[in-house]
Protein backbone atom coordinates (compact mmCIF):
# COMPACT_ATOMS: atom_id res chain seq x y z
CA UNK A 1 0.00 0.00 0.00
CA UNK A 2 1.36 3.51 -0.86
CA UNK A 3 -0.39 6.10 1.20
CA UNK A 4 0.10 10.16 0.88
CA UNK A 5 -1.37 12.22 3.23
CA UNK A 6 -2.07 16.36 1.78
CA UNK A 7 -3.70 19.32 2.92
CA UNK A 8 -3.85 22.55 3.99
CA UNK A 9 -1.05 24.33 6.70
CA UNK A 10 -1.79 22.79 10.68
CA UNK A 11 -4.38 20.37 9.40
CA UNK A 12 -2.54 17.80 10.89
CA UNK A 13 -0.96 15.94 8.13
CA UNK A 14 2.18 15.25 9.71
CA UNK A 15 0.37 13.94 12.68
CA UNK A 16 -1.70 11.64 10.73
CA UNK A 17 1.19 10.58 8.83
CA UNK A 18 3.03 9.72 11.49
CA UNK A 19 0.63 7.96 13.70
CA UNK A 20 -0.45 5.43 10.28
CA UNK A 21 3.02 5.08 9.95
CA UNK A 22 3.27 3.71 13.48
CA UNK A 23 0.51 1.63 13.67
CA UNK A 24 1.17 0.39 10.51
CA UNK A 25 4.56 -0.81 11.68
CA UNK A 26 3.24 -2.36 14.95
CA UNK A 27 1.03 -4.71 12.95
CA UNK A 28 3.47 -6.01 11.04
CA UNK A 29 3.68 -3.69 7.85
CA UNK A 30 7.29 -3.20 6.53
CA UNK A 31 6.29 0.59 6.52
CA UNK A 32 8.40 3.27 5.08
CA UNK A 33 8.06 6.72 5.71
CA UNK A 34 8.90 9.22 3.51
CA UNK A 35 9.05 13.37 4.55
CA UNK A 36 8.09 15.35 1.09
CA UNK A 37 7.65 18.66 2.79
CA UNK A 38 10.62 21.12 1.83
CA UNK A 39 10.19 22.37 5.51
CA UNK A 40 10.33 18.53 7.37
CA UNK A 41 8.96 18.01 10.59
CA UNK A 42 7.87 14.29 10.13
CA UNK A 43 10.51 12.87 12.20
CA UNK A 44 9.50 14.94 15.23
CA UNK A 45 5.87 13.22 14.77
CA UNK A 46 7.75 9.71 14.40
CA UNK A 47 9.49 9.86 17.61
CA UNK A 48 13.03 10.86 16.23
CA UNK A 49 13.57 14.02 18.19
CA UNK A 50 14.80 17.39 17.41
CA UNK A 51 18.44 16.70 16.96
CA UNK A 52 18.36 13.72 14.39
CA UNK A 53 15.42 15.41 12.32
CA UNK A 54 17.75 18.57 12.20
CA UNK A 55 20.27 16.59 10.91
CA UNK A 56 19.29 14.19 8.90
CA UNK A 57 20.26 14.36 5.51
CA UNK A 58 17.56 14.97 2.64
CA UNK A 59 17.87 12.32 0.09
CA UNK A 60 17.52 14.57 -2.61
CA UNK A 61 20.60 17.03 -1.48
CA UNK A 62 22.84 13.99 -1.19
CA UNK A 63 22.03 12.65 -4.48
CA UNK A 64 22.47 16.56 -5.86
CA UNK A 65 25.93 16.41 -4.38
CA UNK A 66 27.11 13.95 -6.00
CA UNK A 67 27.68 11.80 -3.49
CA UNK A 68 26.22 8.76 -5.49
CA UNK A 69 28.11 8.45 -8.05
CA UNK A 70 25.77 5.93 -10.23
CA UNK A 71 22.16 6.39 -10.61
CA UNK A 72 20.99 4.50 -7.36
CA UNK A 73 17.56 1.91 -6.76
CA UNK A 74 14.90 2.94 -4.50
CA UNK A 75 15.80 0.80 -2.35
CA UNK A 76 19.61 1.44 -1.88
CA UNK A 77 18.53 5.33 -1.00
CA UNK A 78 16.36 4.22 1.11
CA UNK A 79 18.89 1.91 2.82
CA UNK A 80 21.88 4.59 2.77
CA UNK A 81 19.49 7.58 3.68
CA UNK A 82 16.91 6.04 5.81
CA UNK A 83 17.17 5.83 9.72
CA UNK A 84 15.11 3.26 11.62
CA UNK A 85 12.75 4.32 14.38
CA UNK A 86 10.33 3.38 16.81
CA UNK A 87 8.05 0.61 16.16
CA UNK A 88 10.64 -0.40 13.20
CA UNK A 89 9.52 2.37 10.92
CA UNK A 90 12.35 2.92 7.96
CA UNK A 91 12.03 7.13 7.69
CA UNK A 92 13.97 9.25 5.30
CA UNK A 93 13.67 13.37 3.64
CA UNK A 94 13.15 13.52 0.53
CA UNK A 95 13.92 17.26 -0.17
CA UNK A 96 14.40 19.97 2.54
CA UNK A 97 15.29 23.70 2.07
CA UNK A 98 18.34 24.14 4.14
CA UNK A 99 19.64 27.23 2.11
CA UNK A 100 18.44 29.72 -0.30
CA UNK A 101 18.48 28.82 -4.06
CA UNK A 102 16.35 30.26 -7.06
CA UNK A 103 13.54 27.64 -8.57
CA UNK A 104 11.00 25.13 -7.40
CA UNK A 105 12.36 22.23 -5.17
CA UNK B 1 5.12 49.34 6.32
CA UNK B 2 5.94 46.19 3.64
CA UNK B 3 5.45 43.29 6.54
CA UNK B 4 5.68 39.34 5.43
CA UNK B 5 4.50 36.79 7.55
CA UNK B 6 6.15 33.27 7.61
CA UNK B 7 6.33 30.04 9.80
CA UNK B 8 5.08 26.68 9.43
CA UNK B 9 1.88 26.00 8.64
CA UNK B 10 -1.25 26.14 11.02
CA UNK B 11 1.34 28.73 12.95
CA UNK B 12 -0.92 31.86 12.96
CA UNK B 13 0.08 33.47 9.83
CA UNK B 14 -2.99 34.06 8.39
CA UNK B 15 -5.31 34.78 11.39
CA UNK B 16 -2.27 37.58 12.68
CA UNK B 17 -2.09 39.18 9.31
CA UNK B 18 -5.79 39.58 8.80
CA UNK B 19 -6.08 41.07 12.40
CA UNK B 20 -3.09 43.28 11.89
CA UNK B 21 -4.08 44.59 8.12
CA UNK B 22 -7.01 45.65 9.00
CA UNK B 23 -5.78 47.45 12.47
CA UNK B 24 -3.42 49.05 10.58
CA UNK B 25 -6.25 50.48 8.33
CA UNK B 26 -8.27 51.53 10.92
CA UNK B 27 -5.18 53.68 12.15
CA UNK B 28 -5.82 55.08 8.71
CA UNK B 29 -3.13 54.20 6.19
CA UNK B 30 -3.69 52.65 2.92
CA UNK B 31 -3.78 49.34 3.00
CA UNK B 32 -2.79 46.65 0.09
CA UNK B 33 -3.16 42.89 1.77
CA UNK B 34 -1.14 39.91 -0.88
CA UNK B 35 -1.90 36.49 -0.48
CA UNK B 36 0.14 34.29 -1.51
CA UNK B 37 -0.75 31.23 -0.57
CA UNK B 38 -1.70 28.67 -2.95
CA UNK B 39 -4.34 27.48 -0.10
CA UNK B 40 -7.04 29.73 1.31
CA UNK B 41 -6.68 31.45 4.18
CA UNK B 42 -6.24 35.61 4.33
CA UNK B 43 -9.75 36.11 2.73
CA UNK B 44 -10.89 34.89 5.84
CA UNK B 45 -9.29 36.51 8.18
CA UNK B 46 -10.03 39.47 6.81
CA UNK B 47 -13.87 39.19 6.16
CA UNK B 48 -14.08 38.96 2.47
CA UNK B 49 -15.41 35.71 0.74
CA UNK B 50 -12.91 33.29 -0.41
CA UNK B 51 -12.24 32.86 -4.36
CA UNK B 52 -9.55 31.08 -6.53
CA UNK B 53 -9.43 34.20 -8.58
CA UNK B 54 -6.00 35.78 -9.16
CA UNK B 55 -5.29 39.12 -11.01
CA UNK B 56 -6.90 38.81 -14.39
CA UNK B 57 -5.08 38.08 -17.66
CA UNK B 58 -5.91 41.78 -19.07
CA UNK B 59 -4.56 43.52 -15.93
CA UNK B 60 -1.10 42.81 -17.76
CA UNK B 61 0.36 43.22 -21.49
CA UNK B 62 2.56 41.46 -22.73
CA UNK B 63 5.49 43.43 -24.59
CA UNK B 64 8.79 42.50 -26.40
CA UNK B 65 11.75 44.19 -24.91
CA UNK B 66 14.36 45.06 -27.37
CA UNK B 67 15.98 41.51 -27.29
CA UNK B 68 13.40 39.74 -28.34
CA UNK B 69 12.21 38.73 -24.40
CA UNK B 70 8.70 38.17 -23.43
CA UNK B 71 7.97 41.01 -20.92
CA UNK B 72 4.97 41.98 -19.56
CA UNK B 73 3.85 45.55 -18.43
CA UNK B 74 0.95 47.30 -16.52
CA UNK B 75 -1.60 48.78 -19.53
CA UNK B 76 -0.91 52.72 -20.75
CA UNK B 77 -2.92 54.65 -17.83
CA UNK B 78 -2.82 51.96 -15.41
CA UNK B 79 -0.34 52.19 -12.71
CA UNK B 80 0.41 49.78 -9.14
CA UNK B 81 -2.42 51.84 -7.25
CA UNK B 82 -4.91 51.63 -9.80
CA UNK B 83 -4.81 48.86 -10.68
CA UNK B 84 -5.13 47.72 -7.36
CA UNK B 85 -8.37 50.01 -6.62
CA UNK B 86 -9.69 47.89 -10.07
CA UNK B 87 -8.98 44.77 -8.91
CA UNK B 88 -8.80 44.34 -5.25
CA UNK B 89 -11.71 43.00 -3.13
CA UNK B 90 -11.87 45.28 -0.38
CA UNK B 91 -12.69 44.02 3.59
CA UNK B 92 -14.44 45.53 5.99
CA UNK B 93 -11.86 48.37 7.26
CA UNK B 94 -10.98 49.30 3.79
CA UNK B 95 -7.98 46.64 3.54
CA UNK B 96 -7.61 45.77 -0.33
CA UNK B 97 -7.10 42.32 -0.59
CA UNK B 98 -5.26 40.84 -3.82
CA UNK B 99 -4.91 37.35 -4.44
CA UNK B 100 -1.90 35.02 -6.26
CA UNK B 101 -4.17 32.44 -8.03
CA UNK B 102 -4.80 29.45 -6.43
CA UNK B 103 -4.72 25.83 -7.19
CA UNK B 104 -6.75 25.15 -9.90
CA UNK B 105 -5.88 21.73 -11.00
CA UNK B 106 -2.83 20.37 -12.07
CA UNK B 107 -2.78 22.03 -15.33
CA UNK B 108 -3.66 26.04 -13.75
CA UNK B 109 -2.32 28.29 -15.84
CA UNK B 110 -1.62 31.53 -13.69
CA UNK B 111 1.42 32.86 -15.27
CA UNK B 112 0.19 36.20 -16.73
CA UNK B 113 -1.76 36.48 -13.23
CA UNK B 114 1.55 36.23 -11.38
CA UNK B 115 3.32 38.66 -13.20
CA UNK B 116 0.77 41.35 -12.63
CA UNK B 117 0.97 40.47 -8.89
CA UNK B 118 4.68 41.21 -8.89
CA UNK B 119 4.63 44.10 -10.86
CA UNK B 120 1.77 45.43 -8.35
CA UNK B 121 4.21 45.15 -5.50
CA UNK B 122 6.98 46.16 -7.20
CA UNK B 123 5.03 49.40 -8.00
CA UNK B 124 3.11 50.18 -4.95
CA UNK B 125 5.11 53.53 -3.28
CA UNK B 126 6.38 53.34 -0.06
CA UNK B 127 5.04 56.52 1.19
CA UNK B 128 1.28 55.73 0.35
CA UNK B 129 0.85 52.28 0.81
CA UNK B 130 1.13 49.31 3.50
CA UNK B 131 1.76 46.31 2.24
CA UNK B 132 0.99 43.00 4.61
CA UNK B 133 1.89 39.66 3.21
CA UNK B 134 0.69 36.41 3.73
CA UNK B 135 2.87 34.15 2.63
CA UNK B 136 2.75 30.12 1.87
CA UNK B 137 3.64 27.78 5.32
CA UNK B 138 6.75 26.29 4.95
CA UNK B 139 10.31 26.85 3.84
CA UNK B 140 9.67 27.03 0.14
CA UNK B 141 8.73 30.44 -1.09
CA UNK B 142 9.37 33.46 1.98
CA UNK B 143 12.67 34.74 0.50
CA UNK B 144 12.44 33.09 -3.15
CA UNK B 145 10.58 36.20 -4.79
CA UNK B 146 6.99 36.64 -3.30
CA UNK B 147 8.19 37.93 0.17
CA UNK B 148 10.94 39.98 -1.94
CA UNK B 149 9.00 43.10 -0.92
CA UNK B 150 9.18 43.08 2.64
CA UNK B 151 11.19 45.33 4.86
CA UNK B 152 10.13 43.71 8.21
CA UNK B 153 9.83 39.97 7.95
CA UNK B 154 7.70 38.66 11.20
CA UNK B 155 8.48 34.83 11.71
CA UNK B 156 5.60 33.45 13.37
CA UNK B 157 5.84 30.37 15.51
CA UNK B 158 4.03 28.81 18.51
CA UNK B 159 6.29 27.36 21.17
CA UNK B 160 6.45 24.01 19.78
CA UNK B 161 9.50 21.72 18.29
CA UNK B 162 8.43 21.47 15.08
CA UNK B 163 7.36 25.16 14.75
CA UNK B 164 10.64 26.63 16.38
CA UNK B 165 12.40 23.88 14.30
CA UNK B 166 10.44 25.35 10.80
CA UNK B 167 11.28 29.42 12.46
CA UNK B 168 15.18 28.64 13.51
CA UNK B 169 15.00 27.37 8.91
CA UNK B 170 13.96 30.42 8.28
CA UNK B 171 16.09 32.51 10.34
CA UNK B 172 18.94 30.75 8.44
CA UNK B 173 17.44 31.41 5.32
CA UNK B 174 16.47 34.81 6.23
CA UNK B 175 20.15 35.44 6.58
CA UNK B 176 20.42 35.91 2.84
CA UNK B 177 17.51 38.01 2.05
CA UNK B 178 17.13 41.28 1.36
CA UNK B 179 14.94 42.09 4.47
CA UNK B 180 16.41 44.76 6.73
CA UNK B 181 14.47 43.43 9.48
CA UNK B 182 13.85 39.23 10.72
CA UNK B 183 11.71 39.20 14.02
CA UNK B 184 9.65 36.62 15.80
CA UNK B 185 5.94 36.91 16.59
CA UNK B 186 5.18 34.38 19.50
CA UNK B 187 1.96 32.46 18.63
CA UNK B 188 -0.44 30.38 20.40
CA UNK B 189 1.37 31.21 23.87
CA UNK B 190 -0.07 29.97 26.77
CA UNK B 191 2.57 30.40 29.35
CA UNK B 192 4.40 33.92 30.18
CA UNK B 193 7.64 31.78 29.38
CA UNK B 194 7.07 31.00 26.03
CA UNK B 195 8.27 34.17 24.53
CA UNK B 196 11.74 33.83 25.88
CA UNK B 197 11.57 29.95 24.89
CA UNK B 198 10.64 30.95 21.47
CA UNK B 199 13.56 33.89 21.23
CA UNK B 200 15.84 31.34 22.78
CA UNK B 201 15.20 28.28 20.16
CA UNK B 202 14.86 30.58 16.74
CA UNK B 203 17.45 33.29 17.82
CA UNK B 204 14.75 36.14 16.86
CA UNK B 205 13.98 38.61 18.78
CA UNK B 206 10.17 38.61 19.96
CA UNK B 207 8.75 41.74 18.79
CA UNK B 208 5.00 39.94 20.27
CA UNK B 209 3.11 37.19 22.27
CA UNK B 210 0.29 36.42 20.78
CA UNK B 211 -1.97 34.27 23.14
CA UNK B 212 -3.81 31.43 21.99
CA UNK B 213 -7.24 32.59 21.93
CA UNK B 214 -10.27 30.46 22.35
CA UNK B 215 -12.30 33.02 19.83
CA UNK B 216 -9.91 32.58 17.14
CA UNK B 217 -10.73 28.85 17.27
CA UNK B 218 -14.49 30.04 16.95
CA UNK B 219 -14.10 32.21 14.49
CA UNK B 220 -12.26 29.57 12.34
CA UNK B 221 -15.26 27.29 12.73
CA UNK B 222 -17.61 29.60 11.53
CA UNK B 223 -15.29 31.20 8.91
CA UNK B 224 -15.33 34.49 10.30
CA UNK B 225 -13.11 37.19 10.53
CA UNK B 226 -11.81 37.14 14.49
CA UNK B 227 -11.90 41.16 14.26
CA UNK B 228 -16.20 40.43 13.21
CA UNK B 229 -17.11 38.43 15.82
CA UNK B 230 -15.29 40.12 18.71
CA UNK B 231 -12.56 43.10 19.17
CA UNK B 232 -11.70 42.73 22.22
CA UNK B 233 -9.65 39.17 22.76
CA UNK B 234 -6.11 38.60 23.79
CA UNK B 235 -5.43 38.01 19.99
CA UNK B 236 -6.37 41.77 19.38
CA UNK B 237 -4.97 42.96 21.96
CA UNK B 238 -1.52 41.91 21.14
CA UNK B 239 -1.97 42.59 17.47
CA UNK B 240 -2.86 45.59 18.14
CA UNK B 241 -0.61 46.61 20.44
CA UNK B 242 2.27 45.40 18.20
CA UNK B 243 0.91 47.55 15.31
CA UNK B 244 0.98 50.68 17.59
CA UNK B 245 4.76 49.62 18.48
CA UNK B 246 5.34 49.71 14.58
CA UNK B 247 3.87 52.63 13.64
CA UNK B 248 6.00 54.59 16.07
CA UNK B 249 8.88 53.57 14.55
CA UNK B 250 7.69 53.72 10.98
CA UNK B 251 4.71 56.48 10.62
CA UNK B 252 1.91 55.54 8.06
CA UNK B 253 2.03 58.52 6.06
Amino acid sequence: MKVAVVGKGGSGKTTTAAVLARTLARQGVTTLALDCDTNPNLGLSLGFGEERTEGLLAVRDAVDEGEEEHPSTAAELIERFGIDGPDGVRFAVVSAIQNPEPGCP
Amino acid sequence: MRVAFVGKGGAGKSSIAGVFARLVARNGGSVVALDSDPMPGLAYSLGVPSTDAGLPDEAVEEYEDSEGRRRYRLPAGMDAASTVERYATVSPDGVRLLQLGKARGAKGENWRSHQAYQLLVDGLSDGDWSVVGDLPGGTRQPFFGWGRFAQTVFVVAEPTPASMLSARRLARLAEHSTAPRVVAIASKTRAPSDAALIEERTGLHVVAAVPYDDAQQEADRRGLALLDLDSDTPLVCAVSALVSSLTVEEPVR
